[in-house]
Protein backbone atom coordinates (compact mmCIF):
# COMPACT_ATOMS: atom_id res chain seq x y z
CA UNK A 1 0.00 0.00 0.00
CA UNK A 2 2.52 2.02 0.80
CA UNK A 3 4.72 1.04 -1.80
CA UNK A 4 1.98 1.57 -4.22
CA UNK A 5 1.38 5.31 -2.68
CA UNK A 6 4.54 6.27 -3.17
CA UNK A 7 4.70 4.71 -7.03
CA UNK A 8 1.41 7.32 -7.19
CA UNK A 9 2.71 10.70 -5.81
CA UNK A 10 6.12 10.01 -8.44
CA UNK A 11 3.61 9.48 -10.73
CA UNK A 12 1.08 12.98 -10.22
CA UNK A 13 4.10 15.09 -9.73
CA UNK A 14 6.00 13.97 -13.00
CA UNK A 15 5.13 17.06 -14.86
CA UNK A 16 6.50 19.43 -12.08
CA UNK A 17 10.30 19.54 -11.52
CA UNK A 18 12.68 21.52 -9.70
CA UNK A 19 10.92 24.04 -7.64
CA UNK A 20 7.13 22.81 -8.55
CA UNK A 21 7.71 19.53 -7.08
CA UNK A 22 9.48 20.52 -4.24
CA UNK A 23 6.36 22.58 -3.54
CA UNK A 24 3.83 19.77 -4.46
CA UNK A 25 5.50 17.49 -2.25
CA UNK A 26 5.47 20.40 0.57
CA UNK A 27 1.82 20.69 0.12
CA UNK A 28 1.18 16.96 -0.08
CA UNK A 29 2.92 16.27 2.85
CA UNK A 30 0.16 18.54 5.02
CA UNK A 31 -2.72 18.41 2.71
CA UNK A 32 -2.96 15.10 1.28
CA UNK A 33 -3.75 15.76 -1.70
CA UNK A 34 -1.87 12.88 -3.36
CA UNK A 35 -4.18 10.25 -0.61
CA UNK A 36 -7.17 12.38 -1.67
CA UNK A 37 -6.37 12.20 -5.95
CA UNK A 38 -5.78 8.35 -4.94
CA UNK A 39 -9.17 8.09 -3.23
CA UNK A 40 -11.15 9.65 -5.43
CA UNK A 41 -10.12 8.57 -8.84
CA UNK A 42 -8.52 4.65 -8.68
CA UNK A 43 -11.71 2.84 -7.89
CA UNK A 44 -12.71 -0.25 -9.46
CA UNK A 45 -16.02 -0.15 -11.72
CA UNK A 46 -17.85 -2.26 -13.66
CA UNK A 47 -16.08 -2.40 -17.04
CA UNK A 48 -19.18 -3.39 -19.53
CA UNK A 49 -22.38 -1.45 -20.15
CA UNK A 50 -19.73 1.67 -18.75
CA UNK A 51 -21.77 4.67 -20.92
CA UNK A 52 -24.95 3.71 -19.52
CA UNK A 53 -23.19 4.18 -15.70
CA UNK A 54 -22.49 8.28 -16.70
CA UNK A 55 -25.82 9.44 -16.34
CA UNK A 56 -25.27 9.74 -12.65
CA UNK A 57 -21.99 11.83 -13.08
CA UNK A 58 -24.02 13.96 -15.95
CA UNK A 59 -26.83 14.80 -13.17
CA UNK A 60 -24.00 15.64 -10.73
CA UNK A 61 -22.58 18.04 -13.60
CA UNK A 62 -25.67 19.54 -14.67
CA UNK A 63 -26.45 20.32 -10.54
CA UNK A 64 -23.52 22.02 -10.65
CA UNK A 65 -24.26 23.87 -13.81
CA UNK A 66 -26.95 24.73 -11.89
CA UNK A 67 -25.50 26.49 -9.21
CA UNK A 68 -23.06 28.13 -11.05
CA UNK A 69 -25.53 29.92 -13.18
CA UNK A 70 -27.68 30.63 -10.51
CA UNK A 71 -24.92 32.41 -8.38
CA UNK A 72 -24.96 34.90 -11.48
CA UNK A 73 -27.87 35.25 -12.14
CA UNK A 74 -28.57 36.76 -8.53
CA UNK A 75 -26.16 39.82 -10.13
CA UNK A 76 -29.14 41.21 -11.63
CA UNK A 77 -32.16 39.62 -10.53
CA UNK A 78 -34.42 41.21 -7.74
CA UNK A 79 -36.91 38.99 -5.39
CA UNK A 80 -39.61 41.83 -5.33
CA UNK A 81 -42.75 41.74 -6.97
CA UNK A 82 -42.47 45.14 -8.26
CA UNK A 83 -38.71 44.46 -9.62
CA UNK A 84 -38.33 40.72 -10.61
CA UNK A 85 -39.72 41.20 -13.78
CA UNK A 86 -38.25 44.65 -14.57
CA UNK A 87 -34.36 43.37 -12.95
CA UNK A 88 -35.13 40.36 -15.77
CA UNK A 89 -36.61 42.34 -18.31
CA UNK A 90 -33.19 44.18 -18.32
CA UNK A 91 -31.61 41.24 -18.36
CA UNK A 92 -32.75 40.38 -21.20
CA UNK A 93 -32.67 43.44 -23.22
CA UNK A 94 -29.66 44.92 -22.19
CA UNK A 95 -27.33 42.27 -21.01
CA UNK A 96 -26.59 39.51 -23.87
CA UNK A 97 -24.14 37.10 -21.72
CA UNK A 98 -26.83 37.61 -18.88
CA UNK A 99 -29.55 36.63 -20.62
CA UNK A 100 -27.76 33.39 -21.63
CA UNK A 101 -26.87 32.69 -18.63
CA UNK A 102 -30.32 32.63 -17.62
CA UNK A 103 -30.92 30.73 -20.79
CA UNK A 104 -28.29 28.01 -19.43
CA UNK A 105 -29.93 27.72 -16.25
CA UNK A 106 -33.71 26.76 -17.48
CA UNK A 107 -32.34 24.81 -20.39
CA UNK A 108 -30.12 22.88 -17.67
CA UNK A 109 -32.75 22.24 -15.80
CA UNK A 110 -35.21 20.67 -18.30
CA UNK A 111 -32.06 18.54 -19.49
CA UNK A 112 -31.65 18.34 -15.58
CA UNK A 113 -35.24 16.23 -15.55
CA UNK A 114 -34.75 13.91 -18.71
CA UNK A 115 -31.26 13.19 -16.91
CA UNK A 116 -32.38 12.47 -13.49
CA UNK A 117 -35.21 10.34 -15.16
CA UNK A 118 -33.10 8.60 -17.68
CA UNK A 119 -30.52 7.78 -14.33
CA UNK A 120 -33.53 6.57 -12.45
CA UNK A 121 -34.80 4.13 -15.47
CA UNK A 122 -31.40 2.77 -15.66
CA UNK A 123 -31.13 2.53 -11.90
CA UNK A 124 -34.49 0.68 -12.08
CA UNK A 125 -34.12 -1.80 -14.55
CA UNK A 126 -30.93 -3.07 -13.33
CA UNK A 127 -31.88 -3.46 -10.02
CA UNK A 128 -29.34 -1.52 -8.96
CA UNK A 129 -31.12 -0.88 -5.62
CA UNK A 130 -30.91 -4.32 -4.38
CA UNK A 131 -29.00 -5.35 -1.21
CA UNK A 132 -27.00 -4.09 0.30
CA UNK A 133 -28.09 -0.37 -1.96
CA UNK A 134 -31.13 0.30 -0.58
CA UNK A 135 -30.99 3.28 1.59
CA UNK A 136 -29.14 4.86 -2.01
CA UNK A 137 -31.81 4.11 -3.87
CA UNK A 138 -34.11 6.09 -1.15
CA UNK A 139 -31.14 8.82 -1.39
CA UNK A 140 -31.44 9.45 -4.58
CA UNK A 141 -35.83 9.68 -4.53
CA UNK A 142 -35.43 12.20 -1.95
CA UNK A 143 -33.00 14.32 -4.69
CA UNK A 144 -34.99 13.60 -6.75
CA UNK A 145 -38.02 15.33 -5.17
CA UNK A 146 -36.09 18.43 -3.88
CA UNK A 147 -34.97 18.95 -7.57
CA UNK A 148 -39.14 18.87 -8.24
CA UNK A 149 -39.28 21.24 -5.55
CA UNK A 150 -35.96 23.62 -6.82
CA UNK A 151 -37.89 23.46 -10.66
CA UNK A 152 -41.16 24.56 -9.18
CA UNK A 153 -40.05 27.40 -7.29
CA UNK A 154 -37.80 28.08 -9.73
CA UNK A 155 -40.33 28.76 -12.39
CA UNK A 156 -42.40 31.18 -10.13
CA UNK A 157 -39.11 33.52 -9.53
CA UNK A 158 -39.38 35.82 -12.79
CA UNK A 159 -42.61 37.01 -11.67
CA UNK A 160 -44.10 36.99 -15.05
CA UNK A 161 -47.76 35.98 -16.08
CA UNK A 162 -46.21 32.45 -16.41
CA UNK A 163 -44.66 32.54 -12.56
CA UNK A 164 -47.44 34.15 -11.07
CA UNK A 165 -50.08 31.71 -12.22
CA UNK A 166 -47.89 29.08 -11.35
CA UNK A 167 -47.03 30.13 -8.21
CA UNK A 168 -51.07 30.69 -6.85
CA UNK A 169 -51.83 27.52 -8.82
CA UNK A 170 -48.92 25.30 -6.38
CA UNK A 171 -49.90 27.78 -3.38
CA UNK A 172 -53.58 27.18 -3.70
CA UNK A 173 -53.03 23.52 -3.91
CA UNK A 174 -52.35 23.09 0.31
CA UNK A 175 -55.44 24.44 0.75
CA UNK A 176 -57.03 21.01 0.15
CA UNK A 177 -54.82 19.75 3.08
CA UNK A 178 -57.38 18.75 5.27
CA UNK A 179 -57.82 21.02 8.61
CA UNK A 180 -55.09 23.09 8.13
CA UNK A 181 -55.32 23.56 4.44
CA UNK A 182 -56.19 27.72 5.05
CA UNK A 183 -53.68 28.43 7.38
CA UNK A 184 -51.03 26.02 4.95
CA UNK A 185 -51.80 28.22 2.11
CA UNK A 186 -51.28 31.41 4.65
CA UNK A 187 -47.63 30.39 5.65
CA UNK A 188 -46.42 29.74 2.26
CA UNK A 189 -47.91 32.64 0.47
CA UNK A 190 -46.84 35.21 3.87
CA UNK A 191 -50.45 36.44 4.13
CA UNK A 192 -53.79 36.02 3.10
CA UNK A 193 -53.39 37.11 -1.19
CA UNK A 194 -50.24 36.16 -3.10
CA UNK A 195 -48.27 39.39 -2.46
CA UNK A 196 -44.12 40.35 -2.09
CA UNK A 197 -43.86 37.91 0.99
CA UNK A 198 -44.60 35.40 -1.33
CA UNK A 199 -41.81 36.01 -3.74
CA UNK A 200 -39.38 36.39 -1.03
CA UNK A 201 -39.96 33.14 0.51
CA UNK A 202 -40.39 31.22 -2.34
CA UNK A 203 -36.81 32.94 -3.32
CA UNK A 204 -35.32 31.97 0.07
CA UNK A 205 -36.64 28.13 -0.79
CA UNK A 206 -35.20 28.25 -3.75
CA UNK A 207 -31.64 29.42 -3.30
CA UNK A 208 -31.31 28.35 0.66
CA UNK A 209 -33.22 25.88 1.29
CA UNK A 210 -33.56 23.39 -1.19
CA UNK A 211 -29.87 23.75 -2.23
CA UNK A 212 -28.81 23.45 1.52
CA UNK A 213 -30.84 20.02 1.52
CA UNK A 214 -29.81 19.38 -1.45
CA UNK A 215 -25.59 19.51 -1.80
CA UNK A 216 -25.41 17.00 1.28
CA UNK A 217 -27.90 14.61 0.05
CA UNK A 218 -25.46 14.55 -3.13
CA UNK A 219 -22.29 14.05 -0.65
CA UNK A 220 -24.65 11.11 1.12
CA UNK A 221 -25.19 9.73 -2.30
CA UNK A 222 -21.74 9.31 -3.41
CA UNK A 223 -20.29 8.03 -0.42
CA UNK A 224 -22.93 5.48 -0.26
CA UNK A 225 -22.12 4.61 -4.15
CA UNK A 226 -18.66 4.22 -3.02
CA UNK A 227 -19.06 2.46 0.09
CA UNK A 228 -20.33 -0.39 -1.82
CA UNK A 229 -19.01 0.29 -5.10
CA UNK A 230 -21.00 0.82 -8.34
CA UNK A 231 -23.66 -2.07 -8.67
CA UNK A 232 -23.62 -1.82 -12.73
CA UNK A 233 -26.08 -3.95 -13.97
CA UNK A 234 -26.81 -7.62 -15.26
CA UNK A 235 -24.24 -7.55 -18.20
CA UNK A 236 -21.79 -7.04 -15.43
CA UNK A 237 -22.61 -10.36 -13.44
CA UNK A 238 -22.99 -13.27 -16.32
CA UNK A 239 -22.94 -16.80 -15.03
CA UNK A 240 -22.54 -15.16 -11.52
CA UNK A 241 -25.57 -17.77 -10.39
CA UNK A 242 -24.55 -20.63 -11.67
CA UNK A 243 -20.58 -20.82 -10.41
CA UNK A 244 -19.40 -22.97 -8.25
CA UNK A 245 -18.14 -22.21 -4.61
CA UNK A 246 -14.68 -22.65 -5.75
CA UNK A 247 -15.27 -20.68 -8.85
CA UNK A 248 -16.86 -17.76 -6.60
CA UNK A 249 -14.13 -17.86 -3.98
CA UNK A 250 -11.09 -17.53 -6.83
CA UNK A 251 -12.86 -14.73 -8.23
CA UNK A 252 -13.39 -12.89 -4.86
CA UNK A 253 -9.55 -13.74 -4.06
CA UNK A 254 -9.04 -10.83 -6.73
CA UNK A 255 -11.51 -8.46 -5.58
CA UNK A 256 -10.32 -4.68 -5.60
CA UNK A 257 -11.53 -1.33 -3.67
CA UNK A 258 -14.40 -0.46 -3.31
CA UNK A 259 -15.60 -4.28 -3.80
CA UNK A 260 -16.57 -6.63 -2.60
CA UNK A 261 -20.29 -4.97 -1.92
CA UNK A 262 -21.74 -6.43 1.67
CA UNK A 263 -24.05 -7.64 2.46
CA UNK A 264 -24.78 -8.73 -1.06
CA UNK A 265 -26.91 -11.63 -2.94
CA UNK A 266 -24.78 -14.84 -3.34
CA UNK A 267 -22.41 -13.92 -6.79
CA UNK A 268 -23.46 -10.29 -6.43
CA UNK A 269 -20.92 -8.61 -4.19
CA UNK A 270 -18.12 -7.88 -7.16
CA UNK A 271 -18.81 -7.76 -10.97
CA UNK A 272 -17.27 -10.42 -12.95
CA UNK A 273 -15.49 -7.80 -15.07
CA UNK A 274 -13.74 -4.41 -13.95
CA UNK A 275 -12.19 -1.34 -15.00
CA UNK A 276 -10.59 1.50 -13.77
CA UNK A 277 -12.78 4.31 -12.61
CA UNK A 278 -10.10 6.91 -14.06
CA UNK A 279 -9.23 7.11 -17.11
CA UNK A 280 -12.20 4.67 -18.45
CA UNK A 281 -15.24 5.76 -16.43
CA UNK A 282 -14.11 9.22 -16.33
CA UNK A 283 -13.69 9.62 -20.12
CA UNK A 284 -16.91 8.32 -21.00
CA UNK A 285 -18.49 10.53 -18.05
CA UNK A 286 -16.69 13.65 -19.90
CA UNK A 287 -17.95 13.13 -22.77
CA UNK A 288 -21.48 12.21 -22.17
CA UNK A 289 -21.74 15.29 -19.74
CA UNK A 290 -19.71 17.65 -22.51
CA UNK A 291 -22.40 16.61 -25.12
CA UNK A 292 -25.34 17.67 -22.63
CA UNK A 293 -23.33 21.12 -21.21
CA UNK A 294 -23.10 22.22 -24.70
CA UNK A 295 -26.87 21.42 -26.04
CA UNK A 296 -28.12 23.25 -22.95
CA UNK A 297 -25.33 26.20 -24.23
CA UNK A 298 -26.69 26.01 -27.41
CA UNK A 299 -30.42 26.11 -26.60
CA UNK A 300 -29.52 28.90 -24.22
CA UNK A 301 -27.84 30.97 -26.75
CA UNK A 302 -30.36 29.78 -30.20
CA UNK A 303 -33.97 30.09 -27.65
CA UNK A 304 -32.83 31.69 -24.57
CA UNK A 305 -35.24 31.77 -21.43
CA UNK A 306 -38.78 33.16 -21.81
CA UNK A 307 -40.02 36.62 -20.13
CA UNK A 308 -43.77 36.51 -20.53
CA UNK A 309 -45.50 39.83 -19.62
CA UNK A 310 -45.08 40.99 -16.01
CA UNK A 311 -47.62 39.19 -13.38
CA UNK A 312 -51.13 41.05 -13.96
CA UNK A 313 -53.34 39.41 -11.13
CA UNK A 314 -56.77 41.17 -13.03
CA UNK A 315 -55.62 39.41 -15.96
CA UNK A 316 -59.03 38.31 -17.75
CA UNK A 317 -57.97 35.86 -20.65
CA UNK A 318 -54.80 34.26 -19.61
CA UNK A 319 -53.99 30.93 -19.89
CA UNK A 320 -51.71 29.52 -17.00
CA UNK A 321 -49.96 26.39 -18.51
CA UNK A 322 -47.38 24.19 -15.87
CA UNK A 323 -44.05 23.32 -16.83
CA UNK A 324 -44.07 20.54 -18.88
CA UNK A 325 -42.68 18.30 -15.68
CA UNK A 326 -45.67 18.93 -13.69
CA UNK A 327 -47.88 17.85 -16.90
CA UNK A 328 -48.80 15.14 -15.80
CA UNK A 329 -50.32 16.12 -12.29
CA UNK A 330 -51.84 18.74 -13.86
CA UNK A 331 -54.26 16.79 -15.93
CA UNK A 332 -55.00 15.02 -12.36
CA UNK A 333 -56.14 18.33 -11.25
CA UNK A 334 -58.74 17.75 -14.36
CA UNK A 335 -59.70 14.40 -13.47
CA UNK A 336 -60.47 14.81 -9.51
CA UNK A 337 -63.23 17.44 -9.83
CA UNK A 338 -64.92 18.69 -7.02
CA UNK A 339 -64.64 18.89 -3.34
CA UNK A 340 -63.44 15.82 -1.78
CA UNK A 341 -62.12 14.42 -4.62
CA UNK A 342 -59.57 17.45 -5.10
CA UNK A 343 -57.92 15.98 -2.05
CA UNK A 344 -57.43 12.43 -3.60
CA UNK A 345 -56.39 13.98 -6.68
CA UNK A 346 -53.43 16.32 -5.16
CA UNK A 347 -52.61 14.13 -2.26
CA UNK A 348 -53.38 11.16 -1.78
CA UNK A 349 -52.84 9.50 -5.27
CA UNK A 350 -49.38 11.63 -5.44
CA UNK A 351 -48.12 10.55 -2.17
CA UNK A 352 -49.41 6.88 -2.62
CA UNK A 353 -46.79 7.12 -6.15
CA UNK A 354 -44.13 8.68 -4.32
CA UNK A 355 -44.27 6.02 -1.07
CA UNK A 356 -44.19 3.43 -3.20
CA UNK A 357 -41.11 4.62 -5.68
CA UNK A 358 -39.19 5.40 -1.82
CA UNK A 359 -40.27 1.65 -1.35
CA UNK A 360 -39.30 0.16 -4.24
CA UNK A 361 -35.98 -1.48 -2.71
CA UNK A 362 -38.07 -3.06 -0.25
CA UNK A 363 -41.58 -3.90 -2.55
CA UNK A 364 -39.06 -6.28 -5.40
CA UNK A 365 -38.20 -8.85 -3.61
CA UNK A 366 -37.14 -10.86 -6.94
CA UNK A 367 -33.96 -12.76 -6.92
CA UNK A 368 -32.19 -11.99 -10.30
CA UNK A 369 -31.19 -8.62 -11.68
CA UNK A 370 -32.29 -9.18 -15.56
CA UNK A 371 -35.20 -7.43 -16.15
CA UNK A 372 -37.00 -9.98 -18.23
CA UNK A 373 -36.41 -12.04 -15.20
CA UNK A 374 -38.19 -9.29 -12.88
CA UNK A 375 -41.96 -8.91 -14.75
CA UNK A 376 -43.22 -8.21 -10.99
CA UNK A 377 -41.73 -4.75 -10.43
CA UNK A 378 -40.75 -4.03 -14.39
CA UNK A 379 -44.78 -4.68 -15.67
CA UNK A 380 -46.26 -2.25 -13.08
CA UNK A 381 -43.25 -0.20 -14.03
CA UNK A 382 -44.25 -0.25 -17.34
CA UNK A 383 -47.46 1.09 -16.92
CA UNK A 384 -46.56 3.49 -14.18
CA UNK A 385 -44.25 5.26 -16.81
CA UNK A 386 -46.85 5.05 -19.99
CA UNK A 387 -49.54 6.74 -17.08
CA UNK A 388 -47.42 9.52 -16.83
CA UNK A 389 -46.91 9.73 -20.43
CA UNK A 390 -50.55 9.51 -21.76
CA UNK A 391 -51.69 12.11 -18.51
CA UNK A 392 -48.56 14.72 -19.79
CA UNK A 393 -50.17 14.24 -23.51
CA UNK A 394 -53.84 14.60 -22.17
CA UNK A 395 -53.01 17.54 -20.55
CA UNK A 396 -50.55 19.22 -23.89
CA UNK A 397 -53.95 18.41 -26.02
CA UNK A 398 -56.59 20.31 -23.46
CA UNK A 399 -53.80 23.23 -23.21
CA UNK A 400 -52.68 23.39 -26.34
CA UNK A 401 -55.38 21.94 -28.86
CA UNK A 402 -53.21 19.43 -30.69
CA UNK B 1 -8.05 1.11 48.08
CA UNK B 2 -10.41 -0.80 45.51
CA UNK B 3 -13.72 0.44 47.64
CA UNK B 4 -12.06 3.99 47.18
CA UNK B 5 -11.35 3.43 43.49
CA UNK B 6 -14.59 2.11 42.40
CA UNK B 7 -16.58 4.93 44.13
CA UNK B 8 -14.09 7.90 42.76
CA UNK B 9 -14.81 5.62 39.35
CA UNK B 10 -18.99 5.94 40.17
CA UNK B 11 -18.66 9.65 40.81
CA UNK B 12 -16.47 10.01 38.03
CA UNK B 13 -19.39 8.03 35.60
CA UNK B 14 -21.82 10.74 37.50
CA UNK B 15 -19.80 13.23 36.31
CA UNK B 16 -19.72 11.99 33.19
CA UNK B 17 -23.64 11.60 32.13
CA UNK B 18 -23.95 15.16 34.27
CA UNK B 19 -21.75 16.41 31.37
CA UNK B 20 -23.51 14.27 28.63
CA UNK B 21 -26.96 15.60 30.02
CA UNK B 22 -25.67 18.78 30.12
CA UNK B 23 -24.82 18.76 26.44
CA UNK B 24 -28.14 17.12 25.08
CA UNK B 25 -30.00 20.08 27.69
CA UNK B 26 -27.60 23.05 26.21
CA UNK B 27 -27.61 21.60 22.74
CA UNK B 28 -31.73 21.29 22.68
CA UNK B 29 -31.95 25.04 23.91
CA UNK B 30 -29.80 26.24 21.04
CA UNK B 31 -31.71 24.83 18.68
CA UNK B 32 -34.64 25.99 20.54
CA UNK B 33 -33.47 29.40 20.96
CA UNK B 34 -32.75 29.58 17.26
CA UNK B 35 -35.56 27.30 16.20
CA UNK B 36 -38.51 29.23 17.87
CA UNK B 37 -38.11 32.91 15.80
CA UNK B 38 -37.82 30.81 12.71
CA UNK B 39 -40.78 28.66 13.32
CA UNK B 40 -42.72 31.92 14.84
CA UNK B 41 -42.16 33.84 11.77
CA UNK B 42 -42.96 31.23 9.43
CA UNK B 43 -46.75 30.79 11.33
CA UNK B 44 -46.88 34.46 11.65
CA UNK B 45 -48.63 34.75 8.41
CA UNK B 46 -51.42 32.24 9.56
CA UNK B 47 -52.80 34.45 12.12
CA UNK B 48 -52.28 37.55 10.30
CA UNK B 49 -55.47 39.90 10.68
CA UNK B 50 -55.85 42.63 7.76
CA UNK B 51 -57.34 46.49 7.50
CA UNK B 52 -59.11 46.79 3.84
CA UNK B 53 -60.29 50.33 2.71
CA UNK B 54 -63.36 50.27 0.08
CA UNK B 55 -62.22 50.89 -3.03
CA UNK B 56 -64.37 52.75 -5.54
CA UNK B 57 -64.78 50.48 -8.94
CA UNK B 58 -67.43 52.84 -11.24
CA UNK B 59 -70.44 54.49 -11.85
CA UNK B 60 -72.75 51.20 -12.61
CA UNK B 61 -76.02 53.22 -13.64
CA UNK B 62 -75.60 51.51 -17.36
CA UNK B 63 -74.26 48.58 -16.11
CA UNK B 64 -76.91 46.11 -18.08
CA UNK B 65 -78.89 43.42 -16.48
CA UNK B 66 -78.23 40.08 -17.66
CA UNK B 67 -74.35 40.97 -18.91
CA UNK B 68 -71.24 40.46 -16.09
CA UNK B 69 -68.93 43.13 -16.83
CA UNK B 70 -65.85 43.22 -15.62
CA UNK B 71 -64.06 46.79 -14.10
CA UNK B 72 -59.89 46.51 -12.87
CA UNK B 73 -60.07 47.59 -9.71
CA UNK B 74 -56.73 48.55 -7.57
CA UNK B 75 -57.03 46.42 -4.42
CA UNK B 76 -54.95 47.43 -1.17
CA UNK B 77 -53.59 44.09 -0.24
CA UNK B 78 -54.93 45.34 3.62
CA UNK B 79 -51.19 45.75 4.99
CA UNK B 80 -49.92 42.32 4.00
CA UNK B 81 -46.56 42.47 4.04
CA UNK B 82 -45.23 45.73 3.40
CA UNK B 83 -46.32 48.75 1.41
CA UNK B 84 -46.59 47.66 -2.11
CA UNK B 85 -48.88 49.47 -4.86
CA UNK B 86 -52.34 48.00 -4.54
CA UNK B 87 -52.69 45.05 -6.75
CA UNK B 88 -54.85 45.23 -9.77
CA UNK B 89 -58.18 42.73 -9.70
CA UNK B 90 -60.72 42.02 -11.87
CA UNK B 91 -64.41 42.45 -10.29
CA UNK B 92 -67.56 40.82 -12.38
CA UNK B 93 -70.01 43.36 -11.80
CA UNK B 94 -73.05 40.97 -12.24
CA UNK B 95 -76.74 42.83 -12.49
CA UNK B 96 -79.68 39.81 -12.06
CA UNK B 97 -83.30 40.04 -12.67
CA UNK B 98 -84.67 38.34 -9.47
CA UNK B 99 -89.07 38.56 -10.40
CA UNK B 100 -88.29 42.43 -11.66
CA UNK B 101 -85.77 43.16 -8.21
CA UNK B 102 -82.59 43.54 -9.38
CA UNK B 103 -79.81 42.02 -7.55
CA UNK B 104 -76.65 43.03 -7.98
CA UNK B 105 -72.82 40.49 -7.70
CA UNK B 106 -69.59 41.53 -7.54
CA UNK B 107 -68.24 38.26 -8.18
CA UNK B 108 -64.30 37.62 -7.93
CA UNK B 109 -62.76 36.34 -11.43
CA UNK B 110 -60.38 33.74 -9.18
CA UNK B 111 -61.29 30.14 -9.57
CA UNK B 112 -62.72 28.44 -6.71
CA UNK B 113 -60.36 25.31 -8.15
CA UNK B 114 -56.93 26.18 -8.23
CA UNK B 115 -57.66 30.37 -8.60
CA UNK B 116 -56.79 30.85 -12.48
CA UNK B 117 -58.53 34.10 -14.10
CA UNK B 118 -61.89 33.11 -14.97
CA UNK B 119 -63.29 35.10 -17.80
CA UNK B 120 -67.31 35.47 -18.82
CA UNK B 121 -67.92 34.01 -22.19
CA UNK B 122 -70.20 34.99 -24.62
CA UNK B 123 -71.05 32.43 -27.00
CA UNK B 124 -71.60 29.93 -24.24
CA UNK B 125 -73.11 32.28 -21.40
CA UNK B 126 -70.52 30.77 -18.70
CA UNK B 127 -68.06 32.09 -16.69
CA UNK B 128 -64.97 29.84 -17.85
CA UNK B 129 -61.91 28.97 -16.35
CA UNK B 130 -58.98 28.25 -18.73
CA UNK B 131 -56.85 25.69 -16.83
CA UNK B 132 -58.64 22.97 -16.11
CA UNK B 133 -62.23 23.82 -17.63
CA UNK B 134 -64.17 24.97 -14.63
CA UNK B 135 -67.71 26.58 -15.82
CA UNK B 136 -69.91 28.57 -13.53
CA UNK B 137 -73.34 30.10 -14.31
CA UNK B 138 -74.06 33.93 -14.85
CA UNK B 139 -74.46 34.06 -10.62
CA UNK B 140 -71.37 32.34 -9.97
CA UNK B 141 -72.59 28.92 -9.21
CA UNK B 142 -69.95 26.29 -10.00
CA UNK B 143 -72.14 24.01 -12.87
CA UNK B 144 -68.96 21.58 -14.41
CA UNK B 145 -65.63 20.70 -14.13
CA UNK B 146 -63.34 20.61 -11.52
CA UNK B 147 -64.31 23.82 -9.15
CA UNK B 148 -65.70 22.73 -5.60
CA UNK B 149 -67.65 25.60 -4.75
CA UNK B 150 -69.23 28.98 -6.40
CA UNK B 151 -67.05 32.38 -7.18
CA UNK B 152 -66.16 34.43 -4.46
CA UNK B 153 -67.69 37.75 -3.99
CA UNK B 154 -66.26 40.64 -3.13
CA UNK B 155 -67.69 42.85 -0.23
CA UNK B 156 -69.73 46.01 -1.84
CA UNK B 157 -71.57 48.82 -1.58
CA UNK B 158 -73.56 51.38 -3.37
CA UNK B 159 -73.40 55.07 -2.52
CA UNK B 160 -76.01 56.44 -5.11
CA UNK B 161 -75.26 54.60 -8.42
CA UNK B 162 -71.33 54.59 -7.62
CA UNK B 163 -69.82 50.96 -6.78
CA UNK B 164 -67.34 49.85 -3.81
CA UNK B 165 -65.60 46.93 -3.11
CA UNK B 166 -63.14 46.19 -1.06
CA UNK B 167 -60.78 43.22 -0.60
CA UNK B 168 -62.40 40.91 1.28
CA UNK B 169 -64.28 37.54 -0.26
CA UNK B 170 -67.51 35.95 0.98
CA UNK B 171 -68.72 32.98 -0.34
CA UNK B 172 -70.94 33.04 -3.33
Amino acid sequence: MAAERSRLAGRLSRPFAGVMATTYRWVDERLGVTDLVHQLLYEAVPRRGAWAYSLGSATLILIVNQIVTGMFLLWTYVPSTTEAWESLNFTERHDEFGAIVRGMHLWGAYVLFVVIGLHMVRTFVSGSYKKPRELNWIVGVVLFLLVLGLGITGAMLPWDQAAYWTATVVTHVVEYFPIFGTQLQEILRGGPQMGPATLTRFFAIHIWLLPALLVPLIGLHLILLRRHGEHGSWVNYEGVEEETAEERARRMAHVEYPYPAIPSDPGYAVPVDLDEFFPSQVFKDSVVSFGLVLLIFVMAVVVGAPLERAANPAALNYVPTPEWFFLPLDQMLVQFPQAWMIPVGVFIVPGIGTTLLILVPFLDRTPGREPWRRPEVMIPALFVVLFLLFEALLAVNRLFNL
Amino acid sequence: MPDQELAISQRRMSRRKFMTLGIQVTGAGIGLLIGAPIVGSILSPAFYKGRYPWVMVADIQHVPVGVPTAYVVLLDQGGDAWQVPPVPRTVYVVKLNLNGKVQLLTLSNVCTHMQCDVHWDINLNVFLCPCHGGLYSIDGTNIGGPPPQPLFRYQHKLVGTTLYVRNVLTEG
